[in-house]
């Protein structure tokens, strides 16, 4: 009945002007994320930048986190967009024109992908570029890509979180509170030594990136070895795909439940 | 007394089928039976029907919480209703949003613009949302933007005030040609000045035979405009047909209103008029003023209290107005 990649885009680009102009939202999207590599480099870099295992720096291994943390953000930002259209009556108003709720949901998914991009650029030139981390260049654009679909997975958290929020600071706190909270108990900010960390979808992720991009490989004699690199402090070993498959998982169900439960919730 | 002048009213008038063959075309571009919706066991509209003729402007007039903007969301496609059914041109209401969608422009109650974005942003995305032809959307748009004293501005539009976004919110609803126009209180909040711009726009959109359903609570604005009126009051359409219709059906006769200068000289000049036949009600305003309706022609009945009351300030008569009627109908006020 739509075209709906057409409206689609035409969703994407009003949002990327809207969020193009909105100083907060790109705060914690581009600089935060900016701030944070430096200050990684910073804290590990007197003393630590001796090569703690096959010539990777704690740096260099902390560097995935910090790519996690950027993708992530997805959450935050799409909590905050949907509940904002829902608060502000924007919703509403494009629910009485000819559009598709699935050309709604399509355009944020193309607007944060875009985003999504501009920060893993932003990320990648500044931590490999400037700040030196190590990586495989083999491997990157499959953890590049990776990390685009764990993004997709987490404008569906914030899709979430939206549906049940009846204001855009709520689901501003909501959303920074999950993601924050993922990411200190996944270890992927610093690592933890304990189980917890296998539950959440930001560990499979900061760990398949780190297996594919930075040891690269190195990768084979480590699972031969059975010594792979944890941020739980372990040691174990674990198939690739399974992490792959996880993230795979996360990202559909989050997605899936988030259209579901954002259809319910604001169709009046 | 208010309960059975509504219950009269609601039986006299709830078939609002009953139209004058005025200057109309007798196609009935929106039917409505039995709409319902209903919100936690509250009903928010309660079984309403109605009909709107093509190319008239309708107007839905109650007090706040009565269910207009609840109806128009539903007649919008926004909002499901929880019974009943509608039809709007050809297209079923539960059924063929979709179609609906293509032919309504919607300005709704609040200002819903997209804040960070220029007034021509907002206008060419309702416009693409519609599948316009750039070109003709563009003229359209600078047409519109002007009339509406807000063309050539490159600010976003969060920096306008109420009633430029209220203007713009108009122009964002009328960029797809639309065949019905939804208005929910369109000079709500406006200036003078700008109200009175809005209304020319409408009579004109009225002119080139747009269909156009109005929700207000400005009984000028409804009387001014409307071809038709439905007051409606706690979900339900309690009166409905022309100014006219509403006047000769529902009015309380002509009406006086009486200035004293003391408390004391209204009170004489209350228990005198009660005593006689012609008056139907008598009401104290603040002021020491009392409004009085009575039946009968004017001259008649003014020869006749002068010679009752005489220790009066000032006194006016005037015809029923549409506020009258109103305040008799729903039996009180304006609410929140």
């Amino acid at each position: 009945m739509y075209s709906l990649d057409v409206k689609s885009w035409y969703i994407a680009r009003k949002n990327i002007k809207e969020k193009l102009k909105n100083l907060g939202s790109m705060f914690w999207t581009v600089a935060f994320p900016i701030m944070m590599l430096l200050v990684y480099k910073l804290a590990f870099s007197e003393g630590d930048d001796a090569p703690m295992i096959n010539g990777l720096t704690v740096f260099d291994v902390e560097f995935p986190g910090i790519v996690v943390y950027t993708i992530g953000m997805s959450s935050v930002t799409s909590a905050v967009m949907f509940a904002m259209s829902k608060v502000d009556g924007t919703l509403e108003r494009i629910d009485s024109m000819p559009v598709s709720r699935g050309n709604v949901f399509l355009g944020a998914v193309i607007s944060e992908t875009v985003f999504m991009n501009l920060q893993l650029i932003l990320i990648f030139g500044f931590g490999y570029g400037i700040l030196g981390a190590h990586f495989e260049i083999a491997m990157l654009p499959i953890g590049y890509l990776l990390a685009m679909i764990f993004g997709i997975g987490s404008i569906g958290l914030g899709l979430i979180i939206a549906s049940f929020l009846g204001s855009p600071e709520g689901a501003n706190g909501i959303a920074m509170l999950s993601h924050m909270s993922l990411m200190f108990v996944s270890g992927s900010f610093f690592p933890l030594d304990h189980g917890g960390v296998f539950f959440t979808p930001h560990y499979w992720l900061k760990q398949v990136y780190l297996q594919l991009t930075v040891v690269g490989d190195f990768f084979t004699d480590l699972l031969y070895s059975g010594n792979i690199i944890l941020p739980t402090s372990q040691t174990s070993i674990f198939p690739i795909w399974s992490g792959i498959l996880i993230i795979l998982a996360f990202t559909s169900t989050f997605i899936i439940l988030g259209v579901k439960i954002f259809q319910k919730k604001t169709t009046l | 007394m208010n309960v059975s002048i509504k219950e009269k009213a609601q039986i006299k008038y709830s078939d609002p089928n009953q139209f004058d063959e005025n200057n109309h075309t007798t196609e009935f571009i929106i039917e409505v039976q039995n709409l319902e919706k209903t919100f936690n066991d509250v009903k928010a509209v309660d079984g309403i029907s109605l009909k709107v003729r093509k190319g008239e402007l309708f107007s839905l007039l109650g007090p706040n919480g009565a269910g207009k903007s609840t109806t128009i969301r539903m007649l919008t496609t926004v909002l499901k209703p929880s019974n009943g059914s509608a039809r709007i041109k050809e297209y079923n209401l539960l059924e063929e949003k979709n179609q609906i969608k293509s032919l309504i422009g919607v300005c709704p109650q609040e200002n819903v613009v997209f804040g960070a974005l220029t007034a021509e942003d907002n206008v060419e995305f309702v416009g693409r949302m519609h599948g316009m032809d750039p070109a003709e959307m563009k003229k359209r748009m600078t047409n519109l933007l002007k009339k509406m004293n807000i063309a050539g501005r490159k600010k976003p539009v969060k920096s306008f005030s109420g009633g430029m976004k209220r203007r713009l919110s108009l122009v964002m609803s009328l960029i797809n040609h639309p065949q019905i126009l939804f208005l929910d209180e369109p000079t709500a909040g406006l200036d003078p000045q700008a109200r009175r711009l809005v209304w020319d726009f409408i009579k004109e959109l009225k002119q080139i035979g747009m269909t156009i359903i109005l929700t207000t609570h400005d009984m000028i604005e409804a009387d001014s405009l409307s071809d038709h009126i439905a007051i409606m009051d706690q979900g339900k359409i309690i009166a409905f047909g022309t100014l006219e219709e509403l006047k000769s059906n529902s009015s309380n006769g002509n009406i006086l209103e009486f200035n004293f200068s003391s408390r004391k000289e209204l009170l004489n000049a209350k228990n005198k008029l009660e005593q006689i036949t012609e008056v139907k009600t008598i009401t104290e305003k603040e002021n020491n003023k009392l409004v009085i309706s009575f039946s009968g022609g004017i001259e008649t009945f003014k020869q006749k209290i002068l010679k009752e009351v005489d220790s009066f300030k000032a006194l006016h008569f005037r015809e029923d107005s549409l506020e009258d009627i109103f305040l008799k109908l729903t039996g009180r006020g304006l609410r929140d």
